[in-house]
């Protein structure tokens, strides 16, 4: 151990012992401060779990809200998707039966100038 | 022969947030129970009274839990080391302006009465704590730290007691590496010569 090192030991060890021999009021006091600064965490821990909890709750109310209204409208069962997707269908049908019932008067003249003879 | 197999636990430990939270309290506590001597001492070197000192230490323990206490473990010796500098730069600077309006007053011959040097903190006085370690060697060590500008005292302090790197030191004092060094060097040969006698 150099002369350098031996001296910054010996200084080491006088400040330990001057940091080792604190009386009783002063650690007492050291003692408040470090509750007081530990206390003030659990203080702000708090005031962060208020709006938390109520975006937690506005949330939850929201959920719950939403699962409410699909509960009021009962989802259709299997026999009436089958009818939906027929009626779909029959749609598109009843379309052409419009165009079919608009020409009816052509395929009549149609018929007619098929079975009499050409005047 | 039958071998017993070690029971491995199914399920992992569950920590609910009351326990995490415990735990933790607990680690921040134990953190500051093992730094609040020293750096009561140091705040004592620097202010030279015991009130004071007390007062910095708790204002740097509600700084560093506000700020840093959600930080890594392993990096909070250096940030509340950082704070106490902080805190102990403040002390420095109001004590400057008081004593700026001292000596206003001291020139005005109204004043005359109060002498405010009497007043101010003895600087060679060694401070009640190295009179309780009652030793000689001891109390010439805290007047000659006492002497040291704060600098030089906390690149000294940091690094020597408290065994920080350059860098931790660096970082606590909010310097470059290379200021460190040079506040150190400069500790180390004013110590050196303060305390030659018991070198």
């Amino acid at each position: 151990m150099n002369e350098q090192s031996q001296w910054t030991q010996q200084v080491k060890a006088l400040l330990d012992a001057s940091a080792h021999d604190l009386d009783a009021a002063t650690l007492s006091r050291l003692n408040r401060a470090r509750q007081a600064a530990l206390a003030q965490r659990r203080k702000a821990a708090r005031r962060w779990f208020i709006p938390a909890g109520l975006a937690s709750a506005c949330a939850l109310a929201l959920a719950v809200a939403i699962w409410h209204g699909r509960a009021g409208a009962p989802p259709p069962a299997q026999g009436d998707v089958v009818a939906l997707a027929a009626n779909a269908d029959d749609a598109d049908v009843g379309a052409d039966d419009d165009d079919f019932y608009a020409d009816l008067d052509f395929y009549a003249w149609l018929d007619a100038q098929g079975q009499e003879p050409p005047g | 022969m039958v071998v017993t197999m070690p029971t491995i636990p199914v399920h992992p430990v569950e920590w609910d947030r009351a326990s995490v939270e415990s735990l933790a309290e607990h680690t921040l506590d134990e953190f500051l129970k093992s730094v609040e001597r020293r750096a009561l001492r140091m705040a004592e070197l620097a202010t030279l009274n015991r009130d004071e000192a007390l007062d910095l230490v708790q204002d740097a323990m509600f700084g560093f839990v506000r700020h840093y206490a959600a930080k890594p473990a392993a990096d909070w010796a250096p940030l509340f080391y950082r704070v106490l500098d902080s805190r102990l730069h403040d002390w420095h600077r109001r004590r400057q302006v008081r004593s700026r309006w001292l000596a206003a007053w001291l020139h005005d011959p109204q004043d005359a009465g109060i002498d405010a040097i009497a007043q101010a903190p003895d600087v060679s006085d060694p401070g009640p704590l190295l009179r309780l370690a009652g030793s000689e060697a001891a109390r010439a060590l805290d007047a000659a730290l006492a002497k040291l500008p704060l600098r030089q005292r906390q690149a000294f302090l940091l690094r020597v007691w408290e065994g920080f790197d350059v860098a931790a030191t660096a970082a606590a004092m909010r310097c470059s590496q290379g200021s460190v060094k040079t506040h150190l060097s400069r500790a180390l040969t004013a110590l050196r010569r303060e305390l030659e006698d018991y070198a």
